[in-house]
């Protein structure tokens, strides 16, 4: 993979923390550039959507940044590969009913949904690592396989269509940890900071053609 | 299946070293008995090549963090230069401290005085960067009827609340867990306060994270799998022992507790 050519633009748009998915994305060869202009959008070959925080505060400060319309150019029609994070996973969903209910950029369809607690075992949040396994293959994980990754969350992606469902975890219920809409990939756990498997998880995102 | 977590706490003092002023990892005894450990970057690097899960950093100098610049750059090189969950506090003071903290590398805010000053700053918190990110740190003494108080300020000064009560309290106001830390037991080897710490977990549907008093591997089990925590966190045990986070998690996986794979 020449993962070197790379360049990730992360949309900067002050939700959580960038500095950990720079540094992975470096590690991996790639070169990581944080966007906040629409010009900047056209430089990178691949883009990337963290998010950490509420989702209607998320939501709030991604639409502030005036960069939305752009980007979705950019990632629907000319296919420029992009990976949600969280709740940057979370914000591609037509809504999330957390704290009141917020929209979202429906490029996927589906909805947030709290996950239901069940003590002493369904604690939520849901934190810490968790198996996700992959329903599809994606880089050097073989569909069926499966790898622990690090989750930090209280909603979940819930969509009652089903399909493009790249890797399940099990929390309660069993739920989307990742998706894949072609060029356009999500996960709900951080790569960042899952270690070996995360890095592994990044890498196959950066082998993504770049507008495929 | 949720694996359980072993997480490294990292207690951090200034130190003035040459004409500079250092980061420095520390260990305490019942929150006082303070003693110099080393540089905290290498530890954790170390920590992470044992697979510990998350690390807990503490600022244990009583500064603002959010203002607090020898903190700042060691929260920003320990997200850049290891790749695990980060969560930080000690002297946080307000809402927006939260966001400096994540801005430099945070992934979680450990609270503990404001909580019980100032709750509302919970619920702030958690509207704006969600309840995962707010870690309630709760430290109590038992008074000598049995009775588990909350107590502020390294857990110098009471505060009259029952642990059970203050434990439900934060949950509602929006809390997403609890460092549940035993004062009395901080540093000395002695075990788990499992009675406390069960009563807390079947009173809150949040993970909990026991803390305070881990000497042998079995401790951690026991706070796993007796107390119903979710996370075990541990400072002087792994710093001056022979004893690492792998070794913990042999145990705590021998003794049938879901665990991470080493891979």
């Amino acid at each position: 993979m020449a993962a070197g050519k790379r360049r990730v633009g992360i949309i900067d748009y002050e939700a959580g923390n960038v500095r950990s998915i720079e540094n992975a994305l470096e590690h991996l060869g790639a070169r990581a550039e944080r966007v906040t202009r629409e010009a900047e959008l056209s430089e990178v070959t691949h883009l990337l959507l963290p998010g950490v925080g509420a989702f209607g505060h998320c939501a709030q400060k991604l639409e502030a940044t005036g960069l939305v319309p752009a980007l979705r150019h950019a990632v629907i029609e000319e296919g420029t590969p992009m990976l949600g994070i969280c709740v940057g996973m979370q914000l591609l969903a037509d809504r999330s009913e957390e704290l009141g209910g917020h929209a979202g950029l429906g490029w996927i369809g589906g909805t947030v949904r709290p996950i239901l607690p069940a003590p002493p075992m369904v604690r939520v949040p849901h934190v810490g690592w968790n198996d996700v396994r992959f329903e599809e293959a994606f880089g050097d994980f073989a569909a069926g396989s499966s790898a622990d990754f690090y989750f930090d969350h209280s909603f979940a992606y819930h969509d009652p269509r089903e399909g493009r469902v790249l890797g399940s975890c099990e929390h309660g219920t069993r739920f989307a940890a990742a998706l894949r809409h072609g060029n356009l990939v999500s996960a709900q756990f951080h790569p960042e900071k899952s270690q070996a498997a995360g890095l592994r998880f990044l890498a196959a995102f950066l082998a993504m053609d770049p507008k495929c | 299946m949720l694996k359980k977590r072993i997480v490294p706490k990292l207690l951090i003092k200034h130190r003035q070293l040459g004409s500079q002023v250092r980061p420095v990892l520390v260990t305490t005894r019942g929150y006082s008995d303070i003693r110099d450990v080393g540089d905290p970057i290498s530890q954790a690097k170390i920590y992470e090549a044992q697979f510990a899960d998350e690390l807990i950093v503490l600022n244990i100098d009583g500064t603002e963090i959010a203002g607090d610049e020898v903190m700042l750059s060691l929260i920003e090189r320990l997200a850049s230069e290891t790749f695990m969950p980060l969560a930080v506090g000690g002297g946080v003071r307000k809402p927006a401290d939260f966001g400096v903290l994540l801005s430099r590398g945070a992934d979680k805010v450990t609270i503990n005085r404001m909580a019980v000053e100032q709750p509302a700053l919970i619920t702030e918190a958690a509207a704006r960067y969600g309840a995962q990110c707010v870690v309630v740190s709760i430290d109590y003494r038992k008074g000598p009827d049995g009775r588990a108080e909350v107590h502020i300020d390294h857990a110098s000064r009471p505060t009259g609340l029952d642990v059970l009560d203050f434990a439900r309290r934060v949950f509602e106001l929006g809390a997403g867990e609890i460092l549940l830390t035993d004062a009395d037991r901080d540093g000395n080897g002695q075990g788990i306060d499992i009675e406390t710490l069960r009563a807390v977990t079947d009173a809150v549907p949040i993970p909990v994270i026991a803390s305070g008093g881990c000497g042998l591997s079995a401790h951690f089990a026991q706070a796993l799998a007796d107390g119903g925590a979710e996370a075990v966190a541990a400072g002087t045990f792994f710093c001056f022992r022979d004893q690492n986070p792998m070794q913990a998690r042999a145990h705590v996986r021998n003794a049938g507790i879901p665990i991470r794979a080493e891979v």
